[in-house]
């Protein structure tokens, strides 16, 4: 009995652990051949379709971790849509190719979602294929954070000037007296930096 | 790119048997479409071949694919819909690869139907016995009202493209209306919209022939407006290839426009046209029935089951009187096109300066292989 618990708990663990794929395949011998290439692996594939327009509605209720698709599927285009659309989290998207010259696909495809190509379901390469696009997947969005950090930075940076100009005019301070006024007066409230300027600007504004 | 020995020749087509023995392949790429007459015409009537050409048509089952394959030089040129070239040489969606457009292959041949479950609410919410044709968008004004107030989800459309002149209509239409924020639109490939019409996955599209005709045919889609009737003689497909292979084979290229020229010219009377439905359907490109293909490019927008059709002369065009009206490559296409993805918020506003945007749009018009093209066919 406890040991059909532990057992039961260490299954529940590894299928959280693992990370899910949705295959969109019409060919049922290939995607056996895919599913038994991640056996044992830390990738599993939980949902199997085959090509269809209900493909939007599933990647949005399934939330897979990754998507695989033929390069040649129709649905593609459905998938491509996935990140002009705000409304869905991006997903990294792995194509699939059985033709030869795959590679040169490989070289170039990286439109915002990662995409590689595999030719053949050799265990190891299928892998290795995968973490590759997840790993490519989650620089492209830690780049994309970042640039979105620094953007915010620099708009903070702006709001914090401006604050910082108004206070030297209004209140004639030297621009070393009116940070440490800013700095004084977040610290006394617990705000921002940025958002006491923020206030700030539109009081003296307010008052002029 | 190889030049090549030909084999002897075994068409059909006696009259136009290759002049010379060298030919160049090439590898031409396209959805399989009603639009796609002018390249199966070409193919069939053998003007590939009066240019020097070993053209291998590669129907491709998405756009996303067919542009991929086009960036990376699987294949040589292809027939896009008209804002891919722009989408790709901006990298929207894409990596970013400068495109040359050489000439329009065709203008209009979208429509937009609705599901019969859709017309019927429009026609009891207006009080109306029939639908308008053209259908304008605001008919759906009461009926999205009503499906907010019982809580029920956003009308959603699809379209068979993000970066598609369809998306564009679409959009304009029901802007026409103040109605392009009520409405989510969706991306289906074109094969997909009658299914998707039947199963209520979607209330309506906007999707190019033969597939509006189709969903008619199948009593799954009622067609209220054609392309036409919002952006008139607007230019839908084009050809493309990448700016650098423009470059390297200029000869190449403008032979390719000089074969296509002569399908677009021969599409203008109605006799070749229905001649070119009949070369479509028994060339195993499109596998529609006739009576599916031909309406179109006929000039007859079906509208419903056993309705009589709709005249719209310009349904399909590819070519008038000369070939600069329709066909030339032009800079205010590009503008357009650009304006309409600023527009829909596809191109964010700061990642282009003004000169850098000019820069592209001009590499993109390729006028001087229009122009040699021109000149092949002077000869």
């Amino acid at each position: 009995m406890k040991r059909n618990d532990k057992r039961n708990q260490s299954a529940q663990v590894n299928n959280t652990n693992k990370l899910s794929i949705l295959l969109i395949d019409d060919n049922e011998s290939r995607s056996a051949q895919l599913i038994s290439a991640l056996e044992n692996s830390r990738y599993q594939v939980s949902h199997l379709l085959t090509s269809g327009a209900s493909l939007l509605k599933k990647v949005d209720e399934l939330k897979p971790d990754m998507v695989v698709i033929d390069i040649e599927s129709p649905d593609r285009d459905i998938l491509d849509s996935l990140h002009t659309l705000s409304s869905f989290n991006p997903k990294p998207i792995v194509m699939f190719s059985e033709q030869e010259d795959s590679e040169t696909i490989t070289r170039s495809i990286k439109s915002g979602v990662s995409a590689y190509v595999c030719g053949n379901a050799d265990p190891k390469r299928v892998r290795a294929i995968l973490d590759a696009a997840l790993a490519r997947f989650e620089d492209y969005q830690s780049v994309k954070q970042e640039l979105a950090n620094t953007k915010h930075e620099l708009e903070a940076k702006k709001i914090i000037d401006s604050a910082k100009r108004l206070l030297m005019q209004s209140r004639n301070m030297s621009e070393n007296e009116a940070f440490h006024a800013l700095r004084k007066m977040a610290m006394d409230t617990g705000q921002k930096l940025e958002d006491v300027a923020k206030t700030l600007i539109s009081m003296l504004n307010t008052i002029k | 790119m190889n030049i090549e020995m030909t084999k002897q020749s075994t068409t059909d087509q006696k009259q136009n048997i290759a002049k010379s023995d060298v030919l160049t392949p090439l590898t031409l790429g396209f959805v399989s479409l009603t639009d796609s007459a002018p390249l199966i015409v070409a193919q069939r009537l053998g003007y590939f071949r009066q240019f020097n050409l070993d053209v291998t048509l590669c129907p491709q089952n998405s756009w996303s694919t067919l542009r991929d394959k086009l960036q990376t030089g699987l294949l040589d040129a292809a027939q896009l819909l008209a804002p891919m070239p722009l989408a790709s040489s901006l990298g929207l969606g894409s990596m970013q690869v400068q495109m040359s457009v050489p000439m329009v292959l065709s203008q209009n041949g979208n429509a937009i139907s609705l599901s019969p479950v859709l017309c019927h609410e429009i026609l009891r919410n207006n009080a109306l016995a029939e639908l308008p044709f053209p259908m304008p968008a605001s008919l759906l004004r009461e009926t999205i009202e009503q499906r907010k107030k019982r809580g029920e989800a956003a009308l959603r459309f699809a379209t068979v493209f993000p970066y598609s002149c369809h998306q564009y209509q679409l959009i304009d239409w029901l802007k026409q209306s103040d109605l392009h924020n009520n409405v989510d639109i969706i991306t289906i490939p074109p094969s997909e919209m009658s299914n998707s019409l039947e199963s209520g996955l979607i209330d309506g599209f906007c999707v190019g022939g033969p597939w509006n005709a189709k969903s008619v045919r199948e009593g799954t889609g009622i067609t209220v407006l054609t392309s036409y009737n919002i952006w008139q003689d607007a230019a839908e497909k084009v050809l493309g290839t990448s700016y650098a292979f423009a470059k390297q084979h200029p000869e190449t290229m403008a032979r390719l426009c000089a074969a296509l020229l002569l399908s677009c010219e021969w599409l203008q009377s109605l006799p070749n046209r229905f001649e070119a439905a009949k070369m479509m359907a028994e060339s195993g490109y499109l596998p529609e029935p006739i009576d599916v293909i031909a309406p179109s490019l006929l000039g007859s927008c079906l509208t419903r089951q056993n309705a009589t059709p709709q005249i719209v002369p310009n349904y399909n065009r590819f070519f008038f009187e000369n070939a600069s009206i329709v066909n030339a490559p032009t800079i205010e296409m590009q503008e357009l096109l650009l304006n309409k993805m600023r527009e829909t918020k596809q191109l964010p506003q700061e990642k282009f300066s003004a000169d850098a945007l000019q820069k592209i749009l001009e590499n993109m018009v390729n006028k001087s292989c229009f122009e040699r093209a021109l000149a092949l066919l002077a000869k």
